[in-house]
């Protein structure tokens, strides 16, 4: 084996890009002390893994692109870089804000000469790279426009190795092995621009017959060509490799070049792209699925990790009492020393921590020089270098404790906290003092609570704040479903026992239910025509991909609530003058006969929805039913079929009394009709 | 000197990334090594040279513990190291009694495994002794005598093969063993058998074994590993490969092992093993994990089975530890010897100096 040094330049040397930036604010406050890339993942730096993975693949020359906390960066490449026979190149650009931004630099130092390899410093994978290296050679051999070809791995798309919120949609072609069409997918499509995707037809021309597919990990591992730098140069305005640069050439009719992809299952390969995903992988590392990068495999030069039953990893060094428990999946680091009856299960703990007796550690990630005292509990959390949890600490799941916290004695930390040492305004450098926050650390704590900066700079697009709470740690989806329901106005009471308030729909509802209020506002308020609100109303339908019963289901209690019981005559809010007023967009609203029946279900709801005294509620369910009967927004029949359904005699106290209240009306439209409806007698007898 | 770390560096890294794989192919390359670390280090006692050579095997087999035949190379350089070394200096000191007439205490020089064990050990010489030039060389050659002896190995083996089986026997495997492959091959050229191989899930190498035996014009039947119990009864022979076999005779072999082994004893049916002498290993199984490497579960449960995995653990384990009270006969490249011989190929190979390379 020729050392590197030998190697002729002109001969191809396999050269690789790492991005060391993530360009995101995902592990903040941990991230505002060090760099993404440096944070320990099973006890080894990320970026060991890349390297590792890079490697394995053959490369021999790496340029590492970092711009926040470069020197960091820098000091750790100098060092693995002496044991390692790969050259590394650290090139620091603090004006560097996304991957667009590195790839014009690298293409302003034109230090690439042949194909390379495109990763993010936070790649885990153990997939060899010398058959997609020949395949991608030999297409570029056969046709110069063939520019990029994407790594992507098969995972069905409720994996827990997949971002929550960072899927893609692919649109390829099997046969040559062609990427056509990329959409990115977010976890709450929010925007109409997020819900749907547009494709060319003409790809139909060419590629006969396509896929779609949402069960592909995209770990953004590119073989790009010399020419992908220059192209970022050219289209100065692409940020994101994905969602600009690919998109962008694929739609593109002029550049006329194409993007291949290779699809890999049986190996690993996945991002440390959020919290939630430093998770999943951690637990991947531990069972082993990344094999043969595993703590047993000792990366780093001086680790010396031993494999045990149970997937329990342990340095020689470490210290265990005798009564204490270590459940499965732990990795422990060296020196560590864990007292008395403590019970770890599923966490991984770093070098030179001191875990007290009674500790309770389920699926937390402890970092280097952590000490823990008695008694605590520690639940799906970070814990970064130097902190000090003191006695009875309950730190509950998804915290991240960021570097030299101390959380003082008899302290609950609450769920999805982020504590901090650093001082309030982190932009100006001046030496601001921290004022530790006793509410969130206890008294003798050191610390405060982190909140993440908004993001009010022109942004051009909005991110919808669930999409970044779901990359959380341990962020549970029902959690958010939770929330939303305590949120929503009590229009989303009246939904239906087929409640189907599944992930995907329960943002559009509620975007919905503001946008319907606001707009039946705005028309009373401005006292807008019927046919406009109802135009109005229609548009948002439409744009929301609802249906009518949605409409229906807001607009009916709308109406309702600008009725004022004890308005006098002549005000407006009368239940008259409001029904005649806008009685008509409900009528709008509704279409055949099943849409009457649903109008009456909601009617009844709503009435006693807004006033549980039966004797409020009937004076605004008798007059409103009268109503509809009158203008022949609902007819007889669905009346007649309301009353009758079992599903009108559900439901509240007052929801069974208002269905009492229309019985006299009932009856009189069933002697009106009595000698063609012979039938609905036997039903009443039922029901006495 | 730096160019020797540079060797070393990047066939640690080539053993932790498990690009290099199989008790064989890390033998050749470990020794491969020695000889560029031994010709071109600075030496000039035996205690310089075990310390460099210990240096570069301690890293070699952290690299990897579960290779265990880098460290049986390792050690066997040394052994020869030791024993030139000893050699020389006998030699040396003869001549100093022949002009001092001085008597020197040293009259039991032959290197007899038999003296070490009676525990007067690693007299190594020190002073300063001037060693001739030639001990350079004489070391390279011995050391390229076990290369030699590791490129003939399978002829070696495979010799031995009319030996043990006869015509229309029905002889049982598992896993790909190159060395049971060359031995049934041999076989073969002289009589007529039968094989059962089974396929050894998850990896199923036993398929491809039985691809190869079947090229090779032997009547082979691959069966799943669940049946080898079942099909037991009608075996002859269980005819083994192993990765590794331990101080007491244990063997670290391909998962499924130990259940054919087993199936063998109650049925009182022959269990043999061919390896090399170079896999023989002076540790002791302290327990049945120590040895073993967990693969990737990917194998065993697809990883795209998203849902599942997150609620099963999946564990792969390579390796078995088959204890020696299962195995009849080791067929080595010196003969065949039973397991409660194996201590004695030990002291014969091995320094008990040079067990842990701790310095």
């Amino acid at each position: 084996m020729p050392p590197k040094e030998r190697v002729e330049s002109s001969e191809q040397v396999l050269q690789a890009v790492i991005l060391a930036d993530s360009f995101d604010e995902r592990f903040q406050p941990i991230t505002l002390e060090t760099a993404r890339c440096l944070l320990p993942l099973c006890n080894v730096p990320l970026i060991s893994y890349t390297f590792e993975f890079l490697a394995v693949a053959g490369v021999q020359e790496i340029f590492v692109f970092c711009c926040s906390h470069s020197d960091k960066v820098k000091a750790f490449v100098k060092q693995y870089g002496k044991s390692s026979n790969m050259k590394i190149h650290t090139i620091v650009s603090q004006e560097c804000m996304s991957v667009g931004d590195a790839m014009r630099e690298l293409d302003a130092k034109q230090l690439i000469d042949t194909d390379f390899i495109l990763v993010t410093g936070d790649v885990v994978s153990n997939m060899k790279l010398d058959k997609v290296l020949e395949e991608h050679r030999a297409r570029r051999q056969a046709d110069k426009s063939a520019i990029m070809t994407m790594v992507l791995k098969k995972a069905s798309p409720q994996h827990r190795s997949r971002a929550v919120g960072d899927g893609s949609l692919f649109v390829l072609d099997q046969s040559s092995k062609e990427c056509l069409h990329y959409q990115p997918v977010k976890a709450f499509k929010s925007t109409r621009q997020d819900r749907r995707m547009t494709m060319g037809m003409e790809i139909f021309d060419k590629h006969p017959e396509v896929q779609i597919r949402n069960d592909l990990i995209d770990c953004q591992v590119d073989i790009c060509s010399v020419e992908v730098p220059a192209l970022f140069t050219e289209n100065f305005d692409y940020q994101d490799i994905r969602a600009d640069f690919v998109h962008g050439i694929l739609t593109s009719d002029l550049l006329g070049k194409t993007i291949h992809f290779h699809e890999v299952s049986d190996v690993y390969a996945a991002r440390v792209r959020s919290t939630q995903m430093y998770d999943a992988i951690s637990k991947d590392i531990i069972s082993r699925w990344t094999f043969p990068m595993v703590p047993d495999s000792n990366l780093q030069p001086d680790d010396c990790y031993e494999f045990r039953r149970g997937l329990v990893y342990k340095e020689r060094s470490v210290v265990l009492s005798r009564t204490c428990v270590v459940e499965e999946k732990v990795v422990i680091g060296a020196n560590t020393q864990i007292a008395e009856n403590s019970v770890l299960s599923n966490c991984v703990i770093g070098k030179n921590c001191i875990i007290g007796a009674n500790v309770k550690i389920d699926n937390a990630y402890i970092w280097d020089n952590v000490t823990i005292k008695d008694n605590c509990v520690v639940q799906h959390s970070i814990i970064a270098n130097g902190a000090v949890l003191e006695q009875e600490v309950t730190i509950s799941k998804g915290c991240l404790i960021s570097f030299n916290v101390i959380v003082g004695a008899n302290t609950t930390v609450p769920a999805y906290s982020r504590l901090t040492t650093l001082a309030e305004d982190e932009d100006d450098d001046s030496d601001a003092t921290l004022i530790s926050d006793p509410a969130v650390v206890g008294a003798t704590g050191r610390g405060r609570s982190f909140k993440e900066a908004e993001v009010s700079d022109s942004e051009d697009e909005e991110v919808d704040p669930k999409n970044k709470l779901v990359n959380r740690l341990a962020f549970d989806l029902s959690i958010l479903e939770l929330e939303h329901q305590a949120l929503n106005d009590s229009a989303s009471d009246f939904e239906s026992e087929g409640s189907d308030s599944e992930v995907d729909t329960v943002n559009p509802a509620e975007e919905l239910d503001r946008e319907i209020a606001q707009t039946l506002e705005r028309a009373f308020k401005e006292g807008h025509d019927i046919d406009i609100a109802a135009l109005e109303l229609n548009t948002l339908r439409m744009a929301s991909n609802s249906n009518f019963h949605e409409m229906r289901k807001r607009i009916i209690p709308g109406v309702l609530r600008n009725i004022d019981l004890t308005a006098k005559v002549g005000s407006g809010n009368t239940v008259k003058e409001v029904l005649a007023r806008w009685g008509p967009l409900i009528g709008k609203m509704i279409h055949d006969e099943a849409d009457q029946v649903d109008g009456l279900f909601i009617l009844q709801r709503a009435c006693a929805g807004l006033h549980g005294d039966i004797s409020q509620a009937q004076k605004l369910f008798a007059p409103a039913l009268r109503y509809f009967y009158d203008v022949d927004i609902t007819e007889e029949d669905s009346i007649l079929g309301w009353y009758h359904s079992e599903k009108s005699r559900q439901g509240t106290e007052t929801e069974r009394k208002l269905r009492d209240v229309a019985t006299p009306m009932i009856e009189f439209l069933e002697q009106s009709s009595e000698d063609d409806e012979d039938d609905e007698d036997d039903e009443d007898d039922e029901d006495e | 000197m730096s160019k020797n770390n540079e060797l070393v560096d990047d066939l640690v890294a080539k053993l932790k990334r498990r690009q290099l794989v199989g008790s064989s192919t890390v033998s050749q390359a470990t020794l491969k090594l020695l000889i560029v670390v031994i010709s071109k280090s600075n030496w000039t006692t035996c205690n310089q040279l075990v310390t460099i050579v210990k240096t570069v095997g301690q890293r070699l087999v952290q690299a990897n513990p579960t290779e265990l035949a880098v460290g049986n190379i390792v050690r066997r350089v040394l052994h020869v190291i030791r024993e030139e070394f000893h050699e020389a200096e006998s030699t040396i000191s003869h001549k100093n009694q022949a002009s001092t007439s001085e008597f020197h205490a040293a009259p039991l020089t032959t290197s007899s495994s038999m003296y070490n064990l009676l525990g007067e050990t690693g007299s190594t010489p020190d002073k300063n002794l001037q060693f001739p030039s030639s001990l350079r060389s004489n070391i390279i050659q011995e050391i390229r005598e076990i290369k030699d002896e590791l490129e003939n190995i399978y002829d070696n083996i495979k010799n031995q093969a009319s030996l043990q089986i006869h015509s229309n026997e029905i002889i049982m495997t598992i896993g790909r063993s190159k060395t049971v492959e060359e031995f049934l091959k041999m076989a073969a050229v002289k009589r007529k058998f039968q094989v059962l191989v089974a396929e050894s899930a998850p990896s199923y190498s036993g398929q491809e074994m039985a691809l190869e035996l079947s090229k090779a014009g032997i009547e082979t039947t691959v069966i799943p590993d669940s049946a080898v119990f079942a099909v037991m009864s009608r075996v002859n022979k269980v005819i083994l490969g192993t990765h590794a076999v331990l101080a007491n005779g244990g063997l670290v072999a391909i998962s499924g092992t130990h259940m054919m082994a087993a199936a063998a004893k109650h049925h009182s049916i022959p269990v043999v093993v061919c390896t090399g002498l170079y896999k023989l290993s002076p540790l002791y199984p302290y327990d049945e994990d120590t040895f073993n490497v967990q693969f990737n579960p990917d194998s065993v449960l697809g990883f795209e089975e998203g849902d599942l995995i997150d609620k099963v653990t999946v564990t792969n384990p390579y390796y078995d530890y088959v204890s020696p009270e299962f195995v009849n006969l080791f067929i080595t490249n010196q003969g065949g010897h039973p397991p409660s011989y194996l201590y004695r190929l030990i002291v014969e190979n091995y320094d008990p100096n040079d067990h842990s390379f701790d310095l």
